[in-house]
């Protein structure tokens, strides 16, 4: 079989190629796209649906709809509803061992004399019974799971559903000021957070500098099944303490400058505050022994009880003749003791007017906080702080991912993207002690999301 | 002590002097910055906004906040979940 040279040109270049594919959909949907609206749009809808999956642990199903509305010509209503799913297993945060090792959590307590049967599974963990203390009306259900030798710790019980809204009002007050603000509301089944923010922006130079600032007061509370437990105890099937709180205040300083026809520049630095509980409950830390390194306790893992957060975040998008690129560039540190650096870039490749492709790569490193340990060693004294979750741990990630994009009809726009998350850490550290040296103590954590979006404005 | 009080004092004045030779030449400089009024054909497009597609990036967001320490930078840092 011989081929031919596509045209005097000889083959086709990958946007022809792409064009052909797509010129059946262009037939009816993007000619119609292409109709130029009588006036802005008054109601906007923007939607989607993520699923999200983590090798041999979590997955997650988030649908989320946003609508804004145009009340006049200056005040806009915006409306926002998410919900989360999640289910699957979730590191403990402590380090595997050569023989098999059981974890306990309390679970439920039930009046005394209830009938429990005790081989009911939670999550793949076995329901016991602990014995109540004299005289108690109530007694303790606890979950325990056991982990296998050699194998990396994961809580079999982890589920979680979230349910959040929000609603927003943005008002121009001249041509070149605009006021915005809003109140948020999410609600987890051990978790909840309310918030309220209020932005200003103002434009300079003719519309081609934007200044804005804004600010966010997020209050929470954490009700974790089984209770709150006291930082740096041993884990057990008990039940906790109270709910707990914790308060943060958020501020963004932003400069948005158009510093050509083509070109779109944004700086903006973040500043947070945040008081009072911000451990994960669930969490521990091993004390292994000095020796072989086999854990001999498990202990509620203990971050400080404030954090201040500080990030700079540049951006720069440049229009080619029908392509555009965006480039960002964040550096981030806390009082904790982690720096990070994250670098974006997407590039928008228009296959016609209205149908593009968009590959995506972002890489991002952090170092760890002052008090991660993969372990304590017994025999040490206890640090005021510890915790062995591996998001606070010296790693790199990066995500690739590609996006496409077609309009339906006049307005709107379908589109699906496809991301792989790689993040690594170092699971052999050189110091580990004993039956430690043989294990991971950092699995890499691998994740694939896929987002359908569709956006709509009428 | 005084030396190294001159030392540092001179230093501030350095980067105050720089500072203000920054602001100054993005003053100057900011008269050749930007587009015409009738030039912002392409800025306008849903691609060049500064958040083009806010659902999804804070859907990325709240995943990068659930597994990653840092949070922050185009928006707040607060996550308004317990997934951290």
């Amino acid at each position: 079989m011989q081929l031919k040279a596509s045209g005097a040109t000889g083959a086709p270049t990958l946007r022809q190629a792409l064009k052909v594919a797509a010129a059946g959909l262009l037939a009816n949907g993007a000619a119609k796209a292409q109709e130029a609206p009588a006036k802005p749009p008054a109601t906007s809808v923007d939607s989607g649906v993520l699923y999200y999956h983590e090798n041999g642990r979590v997955q997650a199903v988030e649908p989320e709809l946003n609508v804004a509305q145009k009340i006049n010509e200056d005040s806009t209503l915006s409306l926002g509803f998410v919900f989360d799913s999640l289910t699957g297993p979730t590191p403990y945060g402590a380090v595997p061992s050569t023989l098999p090792q059981t974890y306990i959590r309390p679970y439920k307590i039930v009046p005394v004399g209830t009938l429990v049967p005790l081989t009911t599974s939670s999550g793949g963990s076995t329901v016991v019974l602990l014995p109540p203390a004299s005289g108690s009306k109530t007694e303790t259900l606890a979950a325990t799971s056991i982990v296998p030798a050699n194998t990396y710790p994961l809580d079999p019980s982890f589920h979680d559903t979230r349910v959040a809204g929000h609603v927003g009002w943005d008002q121009a007050l001249t041509s070149t000021l605009k006021l915005d603000g809003g109140v948020a509301y999410s609600h987890e089944y051990d978790y909840r957070s309310a918030s309220a923010s209020l932005g200003l922006s103002k434009d300079f130079n003719a519309h081609n500098t934007t200044l804005s600032a804004a600010v966010n007061y997020e209050s929470d509370l954490s009700f974790p099944v089984g209770g709150t437990p006291t930082p740096l105890t041993a884990m057990s099937g008990d039940f906790k303490g109270p709910d707990a709180t914790r308060h943060e205040v958020d501020a963004v300083l932003g400069i948005t400058q158009v510093m050509s026809r083509r070109w779109l520049s944004t700086l903006s630095y973040s500043y947070a505050d945040s008081h009072g509980y911000q451990n994960n409950p669930y969490k521990i830390i091993s004390v292994v022994d000095p020796v072989s390194g086999q854990p001999t306790a498990q202990l509620y893992e203990s971050r400080p009880e404030s954090r201040r957060k500080q990030s700079v975040f540049f951006e720069n998008k440049i229009h080619l003749p029908s392509d555009v690129i965006a480039i960002s560039l964040r550096g981030y540190k806390d009082d904790w003791g982690i720096k990070s650096v994250t670098a974006d870039l997407r590039y928008r490749y228009q296959i016609t007017q209205e149908y593009y492709l968009e590959p995506h790569f972002r890489y991002y490193e952090q170092g760890a906080a002052d008090f991660f340990h993969y372990y304590l060693v017994a025999g040490e004294a206890l640090p005021q702080y510890a915790s062995a979750d591996t998001r606070l741990a010296k790693f790199n990630a990066q995500t690739y991912g590609l996006k496409f994009g077609m309009p339906l009809n006049k307005g709107s726009e379908l589109n699906l993207r496809v991301e792989y998350y790689d993040q690594r850490g170092n699971g052999s550290p050189s110091y580990a002690i004993g039956q430690l040296k043989q294990q991971n103590l950092f699995p890499d954590l691998k994740a694939f999301t896929v987002l359908l979006g569709y956006s709509y404005a009428f | 002590m005084q030396s190294i009080c001159r030392h540092s004092s001179v230093n501030l004045r350095a980067k105050w002097s720089l500072l203000i030779l920054l602001i100054a030449g993005a003053g100057t400089g900011c008269t050749s910055l930007g587009a015409k009024p009738w030039d912002h054909d392409l800025l306008a497009e849903r691609a060049m906004q500064v958040d083009a597609y806010p659902l999804q990036s804070g859907m990325d967001d709240h995943i990068y906040f659930s597994k990653e320490a840092s949070s922050g930078g185009r928006s707040f840092a607060g996550g308004g979940c317990g997934c951290n």
